[in-house]
C-alpha cells in the first residue's frame, strides 16, 4: 500500500496548476480576480494533512481481510492511485472521486470491493421496493462530518448492518449489495444533492404513504358506432347562445384558478427554506438502478435514506461525479448543469462515462495495471484485464429476530410536511401496533389533523384506525376472522353508542345473510345485501323517536318503526310483472306499497297497493276481504288480474312478512349492540395473537419444541447408561486405557477377573433375595405364633389388621420367591452372555 | 279397489265430482269463500285429487291445463288414457288401480314423479319421452324379468326407485343387478343405496354392464353424426345451396332421363360425361361457396341491424322511465303537501299544477316516442335498401352461374350429338361392336331417333337447371320480402301502438290517482 494520502496528493496538484496560473496572469486578470474575491468569499480550504481517520477499537475482532490488504488488493489500490493521479492531472478543477476509503479497521479498500452482492433468506427483499424500505428502516442515519467533503471512512456493510447506523455511503453500500444480489442493475451513485436530501429532512414532502394511488383510470366508454346506429334527436337549442354561456363560466373558472395557484403560490413563499449557502457543494451518496435487468423498464435512482424511488430528473439531485458497482467504476465526463437531468446513463459510452478497469463487457482500448507510464506503452498491444478481487466482505447475514424487528430497537420516528410517521415492531407494543401516521393541521404540529394506526397479529383482527379530528369520524378496518364477519366501521368519535350515525361493512360472501354494509343514523338503518337467494338487496328502515314511557320500563325498550322499505333485483324466474322491486311496509299509514320490476320493453312498473283490514291485529277473528283495501296499476292492459282469493293471501302474507321483517330489524339492532360491545371490551384487554408459524413466539410451540428436545435427551442419557463400559473398571484397576493394546496375558487376566466380579454379583444379589425372603418368612411365623397365643382375647380391629397383615406379607413372599426363582433361571443366561460380549471385545482381542 | 269392483257402480269423472273435490281441497275459510266467489276456473287449477272415488275411466281433465299434481290412487281405473292435455303435469299417482300396460303418458315431458304401485303391470313401455323422471314406483306389480332394468337406464334423472312386491325380487341377484345396472339411483325400495352392494353387483355384472355401455355408446355416436349432419344440411338449406357441393344436382339431371343414361352408353361417351360432370361440380361448388359467404354476410347485416334497433330501443325507453321516475318522485311530493293542505283554494292551485305537471308528462314522452319513430324508420328504411341490394346481387351472381351451367350442358349436347351422329353412321355401316348394347341399337334406327332422344335429353336437363334456379331465387326472395314486411309490422306499427296505449294509460292513471283522494275529503 503506498502510503502516500491521496488527498494530499490532490492538493499538491492544486497547487501546481495555481502556480502555473499565476504566470500568465496579466494585470487585468488580477483585477477581474480581487472584484471575484470580493463577490464571492473564500471558502476554507479543506486542511493540508487530514487527521488519520480513527480505527476501530479492536480491530482484532475482524476477519482478516478487513485487516490487511492481499496482494491482489494492493495492486488494484496501486492501479486505482494511478487513475485517479492521471484523472486529476487531466481534470484539475473536477473534485477528488472517492475511489478507496478506509474500512472500519483503518485500512484503504477500493470502493468496488466494498460491495457484496448477497441474497438474503426473506423473500420480501427479493423487491427493490422493500430491499429499499428495509434498509432504511434498518439503520439509523448519521450526518457526513462535513456536507461538502468526501468522507474518509466506509464501513463494510457487515458493520454497518452490526451498528446499525451509518452516513449516506454506508446506506448505498448495504443497499446496493443487496439489490445486486437481488438480480438488479445497481450502482452507487457519488454526486451533490440539495441540504434537505442530503440531511434526510423530509419535512417539507407529503408523507408517501399518504399519497394514495388516486390514479384511478376512467376509462371513457366510446360508444361503438355500428351501421344502423340511430341518429341522436336534432338539438333545438341554440349554439350561439350555449358558446355564450360556456365562455362566461370558463372565464369564471379561469379566473378561479388564477386565484387558486396565487394563494397556493403565496404559500409555497412561505414555506419555501432559507436559501443555502452550500447549495451545490453537498456531497451526497445513492443508488442507481439502470433499465434491463429484472424487468426493470426505467432507470431510476433510489434515495437509500428514505428508500423511496426518485426519478433521474428529479431536481433534488444536482450532479453525479462518479458510479460504482462490485465490477467497475466510471467517473461522469457529462456536464451537470442542470442536475442530473440531461445526463445519459449509458455506461459504454466512454465519452459520456470514464471506465475505470476496462471490462470484458465493453471492449475498449485496454489500460493494463501499471506501475509507470514506460510500461502502459508496451502493454497496450497485450490484451490482459485487470480484473477484480473477490469482497474483502464477510457475507451479509440479518437474523429473522433482527429482520422482524427492523428498526433501531424496534421503533423509529420520521417527520414529514405536517406530518409524523412512527413505525414499531410487531410485539413491542402493548396494543401491538405497528406505525402510526399522526398528521397535522399545521407546519408546527400543534392542531391534530387525522391519526392512522396500524396493527398486526391482533386477536380482535382489527388491521387499521384512521381517527378525523376534523370531522370526529373513526374508521376502523379488519381482516377476515371477526365472528360477526365486520370487516370495517365508521362512526363518530363522540357518539360511539348504539343508535347512532355509522357505517359497517361487512365480509358479506362468509355471512349467512349475505349482508354487505349498514348504514346508520339515529332515525334510520339502511342494509345492503348481496347475493341472496331470495334477490334482496337492499333494506331501509325508518324510526320514530323513542316515546318516553312512564313507570316501570317493560323488556325491550326500541325505537319504533315508521316504515321499511325492501328492494329486489330482478329474478327472471318469474315475470317482471310479478316480480317485485320494491316493498314498503308503511306501518305507520297501515299500507303497504309494492312496485314491481318494470320490463325491458316498458316505460312504467306496474304498482300495487294494500291497505291493512282494519282488525288485521285482531288474532281472534279472521278478517275480511274487500275490494277497497287493493288498488293497482298495471303497465299494460295484456297483463292478466290477480284474482281475489290471491289478493287476499297476498295480503295475509304481507302481514305476516311485515311481523317477520320486523323481527329481523330487531336482530340487527341487537347485533349492532352486540359488536359495540364486543369491540369495547377487545380494545381494553387488546389481546395478541402468535400465528402457529411463529415458533420464536408461540409458547405451545416452544414448549412443544422443548419437550421433544428433553425427550431426546433422555433418551441419550438411557442409551449412556444402558452401554455402561463393563470393562471399564478392571482397566482402570490395572491401570491401562482404551486405546492401548493389551497384551494376551493382561487381557485373560482382564477376562477372568470380569466374569468372577460378574459371578460374585450375581450370587450376592441371589444371597440378597434368599435373606430377604428369609426375613419375611421369620416374621411371618412370629406373627403366627403370637396369633395363636392371643386369639382368644383379641379385638376385632386387632384380628382384622392381623388377617390384612398375614395376606401382605404372603404377597410379599411369593414375590420374591418368583424373584428368587427368576434369578436362578437368568444368572446363568448372564454370565454366558457377558463371557460372548468379552470374547467379542475388540480390546481382548489379544486374547485368541 | 278390485274386491269392490263388482258390488258397486264405478262412479263417472264429472263436473259435481271435481267441483266438490276442487272445493273441498282448494284454499280454507275466508279465502275459500272468495274463491267460490270468484268462480273457479279448471285451467287455474294447480293440484287436484280424485282418490277413494272408485273411478274407472279417466276422462273429462282436458280443461286442466296447468294442473302440476294429479293423485288418481285408490280407483279402478283399467288404463291409462285421458291425460294428453295436462302438460305440465309433474307427480302424477295412479297407484292401488287396475292397469295393466303403461300407455298414454306421451305427453307428460315434465313428470317427475309417477306412481303406479300395486297394479297390475308386467313390462315397462312407452315411457320414452319422461326424460325428467326422478322418482318412479311400480312397486306390488307383475314385473317378471330383468329388461326393466335396461329400459330404465335411459332416464338420467332417476334417483328414486320402488320395485318391492314384485315377482322378481324373489331372485337371490335381485338387489345387486338393479344397483350394478342402474348407478343414477340414490334410493331403492324406501332405502338409501347400499354401495358395497353395488360395487358387488358391478363386478359380477361387469361383462355384461361392459357390453351394454358399448352398445349405448355407439347408439349414442350414430345419433350425434345424424343430429350434426342435419344441422349441416339445415345450414346448406338456409343459404339455399343444399346439395351445391357434391354432385347431387348433377345426377338429378339423369335422374329420369332414360334417353340421357341410354346414349351415354355409346362409345367415346363416357369421356366427354367425365369432362362434363367434373366442370359441372366444381361450377356447382363454387356456387356453394359462393352461397355461404352470401349467406353469413346477411347474417351480419341482419344482427348488426337488429342489435341497432333494440340498442335505439333500449336507449329510448330508458329515457322515457327515467321522466316517469322523476314525475313520481314529484307527485310523492305533492300527494303529501294534498294531504296537509286543508284550504279549498290551495288546494285548486296545486291540484291545477299537478295537471300541468301530467300534461308536460305526455308531452315529454309523446314526443320521445315520434323521436324513436323517426329514428327507427330510418334505419328500417335503409336496411331495407341494404338487403333488396344484397339479395339482388345475390340473385344475379347465381344466375350467372346457372348460366355457366346452362352453357355447358350446350357444349355436351352438341358433342353429344356429334359422337353419336357418328355413331349412328357406324352402327349403319355395321361398324360397331358386339358389345354395342341392344337397348341403344332400338334408338340408333335413323337419324330422326337419335336426334329426337338427345334433343330430349337436353330439355329434360335444362328444365332441371332452370328450375333449380327459379327455386333458389323465389326462396331468397320470399326470405327478404317476410322479413321486411315482418319489421315494419311489428317494429314500426305495432311497437308504437303499444307504446301510444301505455303512455295514455299511465297518464290516465295519474289524473285519476290525484282526484281519487281529493274527492274523498271533499
Amino acid at each position: 500500500m503506498s502510503n502516500d494520502d491521496p488527498t494530499e496528493n490532490d492538493t499538491e496538484l492544486d497547487l501546481d496548476i495555481d502556480q502555473t496560473a499565476e504566470q500568465i496572469e496579466s494585470k487585468e486578470v488580477q483585477d477581474l480576480k480581487n472584484e471575484l474575491n470580493e463577490v464571492i468569499k473564500p471558502m476554507d480550504a479543506p486542511p493540508m494533512f487530514p487527521p488519520h481517520p480513527v480505527k476501530c477499537l479492536n480491530p482484532h475482532d475482524y476477519p482478516e481481510s478487513y485487516n490487511s490488504n492481499s496482494k491482489k488488493e494492493e495492486l488494484v489500490l496501486q492501479y486505482v492511485d494511478n487513475f485517479k493521479t492521471q484523472f486529476q492531472y487531466i481534470y484539475p478543477d473536477r473534485k477528488t472521486l472517492f475511489m478507496a476509503p478506509y474500512n472500519e479497521c483503518g485500512i484503504e479498500k477500493f470502493v468496488c470491493t466494498t460491495i457484496r452482492p448477497t441474497i438474503l433468506k426473506f423473500s420480501k427483499l427479493y423487491d427493490w421496493k422493500e430491499c429499499a424500505q428495509f434498509v432504511a428502516d434498518y439503520l439509523q442515519f448519521r450526518l457526513l462530518k462535513e456536507p461538502t467533503e468526501l468522507p474518509q471512512i466506509l464501513y463494510s456493510p457487515t458493520h454497518t448492518l452490526k451498528i446499525q447506523e451509518g452516513n449516506c455511503f454506508d446506506y448505498s453500500v448495504l443497499l446496493a449489495s443487496l439489490l445486486i444480489g437481488a438480480g438488479y442493475d445497481a450502482y452507487i451513485v457519488s454526486g451533490y444533492a440539495t441540504r434537505e436530501v442530503c440531511n434526510m429532512d423530509q419535512s417539507r414532502i407529503i408523507c408517501p404513504l399518504l399519497i394514495k394511488s388516486m390514479e384511478k383510470k376512467t376509462e371513457v366508454k366510446r360508444k361503438e358506432m355500428g351501421k344502423y346506429t340511430v341518429k341522436p334527436p336534432k338539438d333545438m337549442n341554440s349554439k350561439y347562445q350555449a358558446s355564450q354561456e360556456s365562455k362566461a363560466k370558463k372565464k369564471l373558472e379561469e379566473e378561479a384558478l388564477k386565484r387558486k395557484l396565487e394563494y397556493e403560490r403565496y404559500l409555497a413563499e412561505l414555506e419555501r427554506p432559507a436559501a443555502d449557502p452550500l447549495y451545490g457543494l453537498r456531497v451526497h451518496a445513492w443508488v442507481m438502478v439502470l433499465s434491463g435487468k429484472r424487468e426493470v423498464a426505467e432507470t431510476f435512482f433510489i434515495e437509500t435514506l428514505t428508500g423511496n424511488a426518485v426519478s433521474t430528473k428529479d431536481d433534488e439531485y444536482l450532479g453525479i461525479e462518479s458510479v460504482w458497482n462490485h465490477k467497475n467504476y466510471w467517473v461522469n465526463m457529462q456536464s451537470c448543469i442542470d442536475g442530473t437531468a440531461g445526463l445519459v446513463f449509458d455506461l459504454g459510452d466512454s465519452s459520456k462515462w470514464e471506465y475505470m478497469l476496462p471490462s470484458n463487457d465493453k471492449p475498449i482500448l485496454l489500460m493494463p495495471p501499471t506501475e509507470g507510464m514506460e510500461e502502459e506503452e508496451e502493454s497496450k498491444d497485450v490484451e490482459k484485464h485487470l480484473d477484480l478481487p473477490p469482497s474483502w466482505v464477510n457475507q451479509i447475514d440479518i437474523t429473522l429476530k433482527d429482520f422482524e424487528r427492523r428498526c433501531p430497537e424496534g421503533k423509529k420516528v420520521v417527520f414529514y410536511k405536517k406530518c409524523k410517521v412512527e413505525k414499531f415492531a410487531p410485539y413491542l407494543l402493548k396494543d401491538n401496533m405497528v406505525l402510526k401516521i399522526t398528521e397535522y393541521l399545521d407546519s408546527e404540529m400543534k392542531d391534530l389533523k387525522q391519526i392512522i394506526e396500524e396493527f398486526v397479529h391482533r386477536a380482535d383482527k382489527i388491521n387499521k384506525r384512521v381517527i378525523n379530528f376534523q370531522t370526529g369520524w373513526v374508521l376502523e378496518t379488519f381482516d377476515r376472522g371477526r365472528s360477526k364477519f365486520l370487516k370495517e366501521h365508521r362512526y363518530q368519535q363522540s357518539k360511539a353508542g348504539p343508535e347512532n350515525e355509522r357505517i359497517m361493512h361487512f365480509y358479506h360472501d362468509s355471512r349467512v345473510d349475505g349482508l354487505k354494509c349498514r348504514e346508520e343514523t339515529p332515525t334510520e338503518m339502511c342494509e345492503h345485501f348481496e347475493n341472496r337467494p331470495d334477490f334482496l338487496y337492499y333494506r331501509k328502515v325508518v324510526f320514530d323517536k323513542r316515546q318516553k314511557k312512564f313507570g316501570p320500563q317493560d323488556g325491550d325498550n326500541y325505537r319504533p318503526i315508521l316504515k321499511i322499505i325492501e328492494r329486489y333485483n330482478r329474478n327472471y324466474k318469474r315475470k317482471a310483472n310479478d316480480d317485485i322491486h320494491e316493498l314498503i311496509y308503511n306501518i305507520e299509514a297501515e299500507k303497504f306499497q309494492i312496485t314491481y320490476h318494470r320490463e325491458s320493453t316498458k316505460i312504467a312498473p306496474s304498482t300495487r297497493e294494500f291497505l291493512k283490514p282494519p282488525n288485521w291485529n285482531d288474532k281472534s277473528t279472521t278478517w275480511n276481504w274487500n275490494l277497497d283495501l287493493h288498488q293497482t296499476y298495471q303497465a299494460s292492459n295484456e297483463y292478466k288480474q290477480k284474482k281475489n282469493v290471491e289478493l287476499y293471501q297476498f295480503l295475509s302474507w304481507l302481514i305476516n312478512e311485515e311481523e317477520m321483517v320486523k323481527s329481523m330489524v330487531r336482530k340487527s339492532e341487537e347485533e349492532v349492540k352486540s359488536i359495540l360491545n364486543d369491540r369495547t371490551h377487545e380494545e381494553t384487554v387488546t389481546e395478541k395473537t402468535v400465528s402457529i408459524y411463529d415458533t420464536d413466539r408461540n409458547e405451545k410451540a416452544k414448549q412443544y419444541k422443548l419437550d421433544i428436545e428433553k425427550k431426546i435427551n433422555e433418551e441419550k442419557l438411557r442409551k449412556q447408561t444402558h452401554e455402561v463400559d463393563y470393562l471399564a473398571p478392571f482397566l482402570a484397576e490395572k491401570g491401562l486405557s482404551d486405546k492401548q493394546p493389551i497384551s494376551a496375558s493382561a487381557a485373560a487376566d482382564l477376562k477372568e477377573r470380569c466374569l468372577s466380579d460378574l459371578k460374585q454379583r450375581l450370587i450376592d444379589k441371589a444371597n440378597l433375595i434368599q435373606k430377604r425372603y428369609e426375613a419375611e418368612s421369620n416374621e411371618m411365623q412370629k406373627k403366627q405364633q403370637w396369633y395363636q397365643a392371643n386369639q382368644i382375647n383379641m379385638s376385632r380391629e386387632d384380628e382384622q389388621e392381623y388377617l390384612e397383615y398375614c395376606s401382605d406379607a404372603l404377597f410379599r413372599i411369593h414375590i420374591l420367591e418368583l424373584r428368587l426363582n427368576r434369578h436362578k433361571e437368568k444368572a446363568p443366561i448372564k454370565y454366558q452372555e457377558m463371557e460372548q460380549r468379552l470374547r467379542a471385545d475388540p480390546r481382548l482381542s489379544q486374547l485368541k | 279397489m278390485s274386491r269392490l269392483y263388482d258390488t258397486v257402480e264405478p262412479s263417472v269423472i264429472d263436473d259435481k265430482m271435481l267441483k266438490t273435490c276442487i272445493e273441498e281441497q282448494g284454499p280454507k275459510d275466508e279465502a275459500g269463500n272468495i274463491a267460490k266467489k270468484d268462480g273457479i276456473l279448471y285451467e287455474e287449477v294447480l293440484s287436484l285429487r280424485l282418490d277413494f272415488q272408485n273411478i274407472l275411466r279417466v276422462e273429462n281433465l282436458w280443461q286442466f291445463e296447468k294442473l302440476i299434481k294429479l293423485q288418481l290412487d285408490n280407483n279402478v281405473i283399467e288404463k291409462i288414457e285421458g291425460l294428453e292435455n295436462l302438460k305440465n303435469l309433474e307427480w302424477l299417482d295412479l297407484s292401488f288401480n287396475n292397469i295393466e300396460k303403461i300407455e298414454g303418458l306421451e305427453n307428460l315431458t315434465k313428470l317427475k314423479d309417477l306412481s303406479l304401485f300395486n297394479n297390475q303391470i308386467s313390462k315397462l313401455e312407452n315411457m320414452n319421452t319422461l326424460e325428467n323422471l326422478e322418482v318412479f314406483s311400480i312397486g306390488n306389480n307383475q314385473i317378471n324379468d330383468y329388461d326393466f332394468a335396461l329400459y330404465l337406464r335411459q332416464f338420467k334423472e332417476l334417483k328414486t326407485l320402488c320395485l318391492k312386491g314384485n315377482p322378481i325380487c324373489e331372485k337371490p341377484e335381485f338387489s345387486p343387478y338393479v344397483l350394478a345396472h342402474l348407478t343414477q339411483i340414490i334410493y331403492l325400495d324406501y332405502r338409501l343405496v347400499d354401495q358395497n352392494m353395488r360395487a358387488e353387483g358391478l363386478k359380477r355384472f361387469e361383462i355384461d354392464i361392459g357390453q351394454i355401455i358399448s352398445n349405448e355408446e355407439a347408439d349414442e355416436k350414430i345419433r350425434q353424426e345424424n343430429q350434426t349432419l342435419e344441422k349441416e344440411t339445415h345450414l346448406n338449406k338456409e343459404a339455399y345451396v343444399e346439395g351445391l357441393n357434391s354432385d347431387e344436382l348433377f345426377l338429378s339431371l339423369f335422374n329420369e332421363d332414360s334417353e340421357g343414361q341410354k346414349l351415354n352408353l355409346i362409345p367415346g361417351a363416357d369421356d366427354l360425361l367425365a369432362d362434363y360432370h367434373d366442370k359441372f361440380v366444381s361450377v356447382c361448388k363454387e356456387m356453394y361457396e359462393y352461397g355461404k359467404a352470401q349467406k353469413d354476410l346477411r347474417e351480419n347485416e341482419v344482427g348488426e341491424f337488429w342489435k341497432c334497433l333494440n340498442e335505439a330501443k333500449g336507449v329510448n325507453t330508458e329515457e322515457a322511465s327515467a321522466a316517469i321516475n322523476v314525475f313520481i318522485e314529484y307527485k310523492k311530493n305533492i300527494t303529501e303537501e294534498l294531504n296537509n293542505i286543508t284550504d279549498q283554494v290551495v288546494q285548486e292551485a296545486k291540484l291545477n299544477e299537478y295537471n300541468d305537471e301530467v300534461n308536460k308528462l305526455w308531452d315529454k314522452l309523446m314526443s320521445l316516442e315520434v323521436q324513436v319513430v323517426d329514428q327507427l324508420e330510418e334505419i328500417i328504411r335503409e336496411f331495407e335498401r341494404n338487403l333488396s341490394d344484397m339479395v339482388n346481387n345475390f340473385v344475379e351472381q347465381i344466375q350467372g352461374f346457372f348460366g355457366q351451367l346452362r352453357d355447358l350442358e350446350n357444349i355436351q349436347f352438341e358433342k353429344l350429338q356429334e359422337s353419336c351422329l357418328s355413331t349412328l353412321e357406324r352402327v349403319i355401316k355395321g361398324e360397331v361392336s358386339d358389345d354395342f348394347p341392344d337397348d341403344l341399337r332400338d334408338l340408333f334406327i335413323d337419324k330422326d331417333t337419335v336426334v329426337n332422344a338427345l334433343q330430349t335429353s337436353h330439355d329434360l336437363h335444362t328444365l332441371k337447371i332452370d328450375s333449380r334456379e327459379d327455386d333458389m331465387i323465389s326462396k331468397i326472395k320470399n326470405w327478404s320480402n317476410t322479413m321486411i314486411e315482418q319489421i315494419h309490422d311489428e317494429e314500426e306499427y305495432k311497437r308504437n301502438r303499444k307504446r301510444v296505449i301505455e303512455i295514455n294509460r299511465l297518464i290516465d292513471y295519474f289524473r285519476d290517482e290525484i282526484y281519487e283522494p281529493a274527492d274523498l275529503q271533499d
